[in-house]
């Protein structure tokens, strides 16, 4: 589904990314991990088209993506959420929703027909918010409504940028059962970033693990645990 | 996230289209709601009252169809636009030069280019005429300021007020200069302009609640987000200005049809202040606020001038206060941005407002 090779991006000295290259199949849930500042976001933007990257290549089924702006991405399937939560604020809850489901009724109407938006609501539990401004939402229901947002794009890649930042254990409990339903349901590829490794580690089948710009590791979860480069990271960091 | 999950996606329906038209019925209701306000003041005003309200009820409309015109862009793209009036001008200009009467035009612009010197159209024909160069002059003005965000776009706007009001004033031969241009048919009147200022409502409703109201609104909002949604927001702010200006020149035609006389100087800065002084204090966020702002600045700056002019309180007379509407209007600007960014009216239309009482009430 998704394939990026050798992506590298430098922002004035900074080299963010170091030929980073993943890949995520469709019906997969990839972990992408690694300590602060080691380019997950940075990865996450060139793949949904908000950076361009300096060289490499993106790809989605087949399609060349490299270099194409957001708006395009997304028409090409690829939704995310933002680590720091960026909802249409003033727009209701519902609105904020209709919107990415006007884009899908655009380029995919027959999934567009599959996403009921009343029940989208509903089922992330913001059917009862559904008509209040998105910014006086608690802030695990904004949680809720970035992915209910990115669902009604009706993604074949779904990018997930620390969905669990800020959750407690239960809530984070709920979520990774959320995503995992997605998986089933929406049968889309899902990139789920996060710091915490519990969560990561029961809901990721596989791993990629940045360190400064570079993809250090990738696999399958437990190989991924057993790599010392990435124990190194790991133990070196909480040491 | 409550239950077994295989629920959201499964069942088709077309929930999505059968949501767009009732929003689209929505708002056919919702625009004559929110015009509401301003038809009961106009027929009041049709019935009762003596001339020279007429006259004020005229220059009322006038803002009223501009200031909606306003709303349309800067209520959903949420950047100030302080060049509406330069439409609103093209648009009077635009029908005085060519549906004057050649009588008229021999003494007015008798070396008029292009042969408007003995150009003498249908009113209805000219007005549609001047709107097409409105729309033109909008979509080569919007191409620029579509690309640009925020302070930018707003320089620009006033550039363009700048510019043709310099043309109305230099291009003598064609628009008279600073003096002013009459003779102009008078083929409006107060009910005509009551029936364009709730079509115009009616329409910056529509759009408003239209998917492309929605999408720009959104990029207004989050700028980033917008764009990971897969919405162009230059074309989206491309449409509303084009649309605004349209709207905008409308007021122009319908003024110079009304008044017969026009003169550069009624489509400059004191126009675009006070228009915008109406719409923020209103509420640009909805098309209700604008009809709010343009009633009680109407009503509040007649009372004002009236005071202004030396009034007699008992047996007691006032001295006059030249320049108090001035002040006063400055006041209410900063006080309401002080105290009320929002405006008047706030988030919610005026038919949102009162279903929301009615469901209130029920409960
Ligand atoms: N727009 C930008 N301009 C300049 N530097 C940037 C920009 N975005 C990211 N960086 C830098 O690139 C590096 C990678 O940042 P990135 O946000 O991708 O890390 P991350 O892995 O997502 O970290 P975190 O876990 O803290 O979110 C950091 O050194 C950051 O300072
Ligand atoms: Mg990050």
């Amino acid at each position: 589904m998704l394939s990026v090779e050798a992506v590298s991006k430098t922002f004035g000295g900074v080299q963010a990314l170091r030929q980073a290259s993943l890949s995520c199949a469709t019906g997969e849930i990839l972990g992408l991990i690694g300590p602060n500042g080691a380019g997950k976001s940075t990865l996450v933007n060139a793949i949904s088209g908000v950076l361009r990257p300096d060289t490499g290549s993106v790809k989605l089924a087949d399609r060349d993506l490299t270099g194409r702006g957001p708006e395009e991405c997304a028409r090409a399937g690829i939704a995310r959420t933002f680590q720091n939560i960026r909802l249409f604020k003033e727009l209701t809850v519902r609105q904020n929703v209709e919107v990415a489901h006007i884009t899908c009724r655009d380029v995919r109407p027959d999934a567009a027909d599959r996403i009921d938006i009343d029940r989208l609501l509903a089922h992330y539990e913001l059917d009862v918010a559904a008509d209040v401004p998105a910014g006086t939402l608690s802030y695990g229901s904004q949680r809720r409504l970035e992915i209910a947002r990115a669902l009604a794009l009706g993604p074949s890649l779904l990018l997930l940028d620390e969905p669990a930042a800020g959750l407690n254990e239960t809530e984070s409990e709920t979520l990774a059962e959320a995503i995992e339903a997605i998986r089933r349901d929406f049968g889309c590829a899902i990139i789920v970033i996060d710091h915490d490794l519990r969560f990561i580690n029961r809901l990721c089948g596989r791993l990629c693990v940045m360190d400064q710009g570079k993809v250090i590791a990738s696999g399958d979860t437990e190989e991924v645990w057993r790599d010392p480069r990435v124990i190194e990271v790991y133990v070196g960091q909480t040491s | 996230m409550s239950d077994s999950a295989e629920t959201i996606a499964a069942r088709p329906s077309s929930t999505a289209t059968r949501a767009g038209n009732g929003q689209f019925r929505r708002s056919l209701v919702g625009g004559p709601v929110t015009a509401l306000p301003a038809v009961v003041i106009g027929l009041a005003i049709l019935a009762f009252a003596p001339a020279y309200y007429t006259h004020l009820a005229l220059a009322a409309f006038v803002n009223l169809i501009i200031v909606v015109g306003l709303q349309v862009f800067m209520g959903n793209s949420n950047i100030a636009n302080l060049g509406h009036s330069a439409f609103v001008g093209i648009g009077a200009y635009g029908v005085a030069v060519l549906s004057t009467p050649l009588a008229m035009k021999k003494l007015s612009i008798p070396n008029a280019p292009f042969g408007l010197a003995f150009v003498e159209l249908n009113p209805f024909i000219a007005a549609v005429l001047a709107l097409l160069v409105v729309a033109v002059l909008a979509a080569i003005s919007g191409k620029i300021i579509s690309r640009l965000s925020g302070v930018a776009a707003t320089i620009v706007s006033l550039a363009l007020l700048i510019i043709v009001h310099s043309v109305f004033l230099n291009w003598t031969d064609l628009f008279k200069g600073n003096q002013a241009f009459f003779g102009i048919p008078k083929v409006i009147n107060l009910p005509a302009m009551l029936v364009a200022s709730v079509a115009v409502i009616v329409i910056a409703r529509l759009f408003k609640d239209s998917r492309w109201g929605l999408q720009l609104r959104a990029s207004a909002q989050s700028p980033q987000a917008a764009a990971a949604f897969g919405i162009d927001a230059k074309r989206l702010r491309l449409m509303a200005w084009v649309l605004s200006a349209l709207i905008c020149g409308l007021a122009g035609v319908l003024f110079a049809y009304f008044a017969g006389t026009i003169s550069p100087k009624l489509f400059y800065f004191q126009q675009i202040f006070i228009t915008l002084a109406m719409l923020i204090l209103g509420g640009m966020a909805t098309v209700t606020g604008a009809v709010t702002g343009v009633i009680v600045l109407s009503i509040g700056l007649e009372f004002i001038r009236s005071i202004e002019s030396g009034v007699t309180i008992a047996g007691i007379q006032l001295p006059q206060l030249l320049g108090l509407s001035g002040v006063a209007l400055g006041v209410v600007i900063v006080l309401c941005m002080a105290f009320r960014p929002g405006g008047i009216s706030g988030r919610l239309e005026l038919d949102e407002q009162l279903s929301r009482l009615f469901r209130r009430n029920v409960r």
